[in-house]
């Protein structure tokens, strides 16, 4: 019998109807395949503990009570709808009850310590996931199927202790993986694993951060050695470009890992690269699929795209949100280690750089970040670098700004191809502010103004077909 | 004790044969003050099934002679011995830079001694163990545990004991490529063999001659279906040639099938049939297999071989006897001064 881990989202067990679908699909599933399911914490839950853990350490007691409430209410209503047997229903009521009987002690404790560390920070986030495996594995059981429910750390995920972003002991998992859970799917029983929660090797609760419930998901399919990974999700799959700008985006059936990684730029609705490491070294294929229309085949992302699409362009993507910001400074020209002196100001401020440009004369290096950070980004630079070191001369920066990436594997080597997509643009009449290329060459990122960057999506769009694939 | 010596204090788990031996070894180490590499190891507790018992000063060797002379149990001594105490909490509570770890072998769960293992890395202990059960099942991962947490695992009495097969490979062929490793690793099995083929006698009798001698246990499953074979298969295969496998990767089978009638067939072809076990790029197996007397690797009775081919120093063979109690002990001592070593580079770096 094939095996497979399902992973489901945070909107696909957004509500208790949502788990009932997804508690169909696994019992639709489980006649031919062997099922190791993955959940999320129930849509918005991971983000309101988070806010509140922050608020708790302000001291504000009450605040702790309603919030409390709020999720039991949540989690009690999902159960209503996702389980229809009393006695099951009452069960699970039960355990969820427990659980936040527990959360609301953590969370007390850091009101009057007065403290978040990132320790605790990752014990109360960790809730999420807690209180929605026992629901979903609830609806599983309803089905009559073997169910059981595991936190990340019963399942034996082991990770290091960077709290908020801990890093799995890959073999150490995979031996502990195979020992607590292979007997029992063994046995066809239905592993119901929290996605995003770990432990550490002395069993104190951490998370995997970004990838999320998606990393824990290609964890477990490395270890148990499962055929593919399914991510269950509330799209089709990836497309080929924001189906909310160009309302002609096509779903692309297959990608590579690498094109897949290239589209974690498209956000939450494609994978983190960090995500797609382990299966892409085990070579395990994953499928993106919509838990919302099941019968649709979504996206396969394997190691080899298939063969007849040799088509060069497979996606454009429009990033928002950011700035551009100009360092100039004659001082940088031929001085080692400029460079890193102007990177190290901004990643000591933790402002995170998302595209480089610099000319070979060296005098001007242009970068993209976020826009909301361009403020402490200009005032680090001039501050460390301007008033003291002399290095830089002048700090510039536009905030009108969009990058705009055209990504595909069989770019590489294809001669015309960046000729082609600024002659597209040159035709808008629409100047392009900053240029990046990577010798990878799977992905061609260019800035030009927002204003115009929905046209230029647009256009590459349909002038590469994107549309009829 | 004169000026820069460097202490060690060790906790030894498991008290039979080679846990006594370890103790010989170390006592007399004790006495060799003129050694001139500042190693001066101490037994803090000896920790077995029923309870322990421990100094943090280090038992004397008079101490450590008394133990063995009195023998099981060794947590009845009435001045350090702790008779309810588990190895898991020795090995937590006791301080201590070393764990010995020789309990019995287990294929199955590799228990007890991978917990103590894993117990020994989390409090921060390095660990020397001649077990090949935890290594066999998980050794991939006691390599990572190991590393995290920036301890060392040593394991050379595991693999040829006396026959230093792992340094070998690991130094003295470094900067090449082992294209494939080949060998007779289990002296039990060879003995069986060479008994059957030279002296026509039939496997039952040479197997209850092999117990006779002591050279085969009562319970002769471990090494005649060929389980002791592909546990050594697995930790070379890990450590020499970096392929992470266990002991499930691992295609075996015994010598139970080999009859009189194919040894006197291979004879025709000058040759006879061996337990050998075999890693290369593809995989891992161990099987009786014929080959010719001409072959280095075609050793006799209780001998081990091992054969590495690499790619540009063509086969290497290395002949040792295999182990008994006392060479695997003294991989044990090896293993403890590498580690001081490492760690006194470690300490400078």
């Amino acid at each position: 019998m094939k095996k497979v881990i399902m992973k489901f989202g945070g909107t696909s067990v957004g509500t208790g109807k949502n788990i009932r679908q997804v508690a169909d699909i696994v019992s639709q599933y489980s006649k031919d395949y062997r099922i190791t399911v993955v959940v999320s914490a129930l849509a918005g839950v991971t983000n309101k503990l988070l806010e509140v853990a922050g608020q708790a350490q302000k001291s504000d007691e009450t605040l702790i009570k309603n919030f409390t409430e709020e999720l039991l209410q949540k989690h009690k209503e999902a159960i209503s709808s996702a389980i229809v047997n009393k006695p099951l229903q009452q069960e699970v009521n039960g355990i969820v009850e427990k659980i936040i009987v527990e959360l609301e002690k953590i969370l007390t404790g850091i009101c009057y310590v007065g403290e978040l560390t990132p320790k605790s920070k990752d014990y109360v986030v960790s809730f999420g996931e807690r209180l929605s495996a026992p629901i979903v594995c609830g609806a599983i059981q309803e089905d009559n199927i073997e169910a059981r429910c595991f936190t990340g750390k019963d399942a034996g995920i082991v990770t290091d202790s960077n709290f908020g972003e801990a890093n799995p002991l890959m073999n150490y998992t995979m031996h502990l993986v195979c020992e607590k859970l292979g007997a029992f799917l063994e046995k066809g029983g239905v592993p119901v694993v929290t996605g995003f929660i770990a432990a550490n090797q002395d069993g104190v609760v951490t998370t995997v951060g970004r990838g999320g419930s998606d990393y824990t998901a290609t964890i477990l399919g490395v270890a148990l050695e499962v055929d593919e990974v399914w991510i269950w999700t509330d799209v089709d799959g990836i497309m080929t470009t924001d189906p909310k700008l160009v309302p002609a985006a096509k779903l692309l059936p297959q990608l590579s890992y690498q094109e897949a990684a290239e589209m974690a730029i498209f956000g939450a609705k494609a994978m983190h690269p960090r995500a797609l490491g382990p299966v892409s070294k085990a070579n395990i294929p994953v499928r993106i699929r919509n838990s919302f229309q099941p019968e649709k085949t979504g996206t396969l992302i394997t190691k080899e795209p298939v063969a007849n699409v040799k088509q060069a362009v497979k996606a454009v993507a429009m990033i928002k949100d950011l700035a551009m910001l100009n360092v100039n400074g004659a001082a940088m020209v031929g001085a080692p280690g400029s460079y890193t002196k102007v990177f190290d100001v901004l990643g000591k401020n933790n402002i995170n750089v998302m595209m480089i440009s610099v000319a070979a004369s060296e005098a001007n290096i242009s970068m993209m970040i976020k826009r909301s950070m361009l403020s402490r980004a200009i005032s680090n630079i001039e501050t460390a670098l301007l008033e003291h070191g002399g290095l830089v001369s002048e700090v510039t920066a536009e905030d009108d700004v969009v990058v705009i990436a055209v990504i595909g594997a069989h770019m590489k080597g294809s001669l015309g191809l960046a000729s082609k997509i600024f002659d597209i643009v040159a035709k808008k009449g629409i100047n392009i502010r900053m240029i990046a290329q990577g010798s990878s060459e799977l992905n061609i990122s260019f800035v030009v103004k927002e204003k115009d960057g929905v046209e230029v999506v647009k256009a590459i769009h349909e002038e590469f077909d994107l549309d009829k694939t | 004790m004169y000026v820069g010596e460097v202490d060690m204090r060790i906790i030894l788990v498991g008290y039979g044969i080679v846990g006594k031996g370890v103790t010989t070894i170390l006592a007399n180490k004790y006495l060799e003050k003129n050694t001139n590499c500042r190693f001066n190891p101490k037994i803090v507790a000896i920790a077995d099934i029923d309870g322990a018992v421990i100094n943090s000063q280090g038992f004397s060797s008079e101490k450590l002679e008394a133990f063995k002379q009195k023998g099981y149990p060794v947590s009845a001594d009435a001045e350090f011995g702790h008779k309810s105490m588990s190895a898991l909490e020795v090995i937590e509570s006791v301080e201590a830079e070393v764990i010995v770890e020789v309990t019995p072998v287990n294929i199955k769960t590799a228990e007890p001694a991978l917990s103590h293992i894993t117990k020994a890395f989390k409090s921060g202990k390095h660990v020397v163990t001649t077990n090949k059960g935890p290594l066999a099942l998980a050794m991939p991962a006691l390599t990572e545990l190991a590393e995290h947490n920036n301890v060392f695992l040593r394991f050379s009495g595991t693999v040829g004991g006396g026959t230093p097969m792992l340094e070998f490979a690991k130094r003295c062929l470094v900067g090449d490529k082992i294209l494939r490793l080949q060998g007779i690793l289990n002296g039990t099995t060879n003995y069986i063999l060479s008994e059957m083929g030279q002296n026509n006698m039939s496997f039952q009798d040479a197997l209850t001659n092999a117990q006779k001698m002591g050279y085969a246990e009562r319970e002769p499953t471990m090494d005649i279906d060929g389980f002791d074979t592909a546990c050594k298969i697995v930790i070379l295969s890990n450590w020499i040639m970096g392929k992470k496998i266990t002991l499930r990767d691992v295609d075996i089978t015994g010598i139970r099938d080999v009859t009189l009638e194919m040894l006197k067939d291979s004879v025709k072809r000058n040759s006879t049939i061996k337990l050998i076990g075999t890693v290369d790029n593809n995989k891992a197996s161990v099987k009786p297999v014929e080959i010719s007397w001409s072959d280095p690797l075609c050793v006799s009775g209780v001998l081990n071989a091992i054969t590495f081919r690499t790619e540009y120093a063509a086969d290497q063979t290395l002949i040792g006897r295999g182990a008994g109690g006392i060479e695997t002990a003294s991989a044990v001592l090896r293993d403890l001064l590498d580690i001081r070593h490492k760690l006194a580079s470690k300490l400078l770096s």
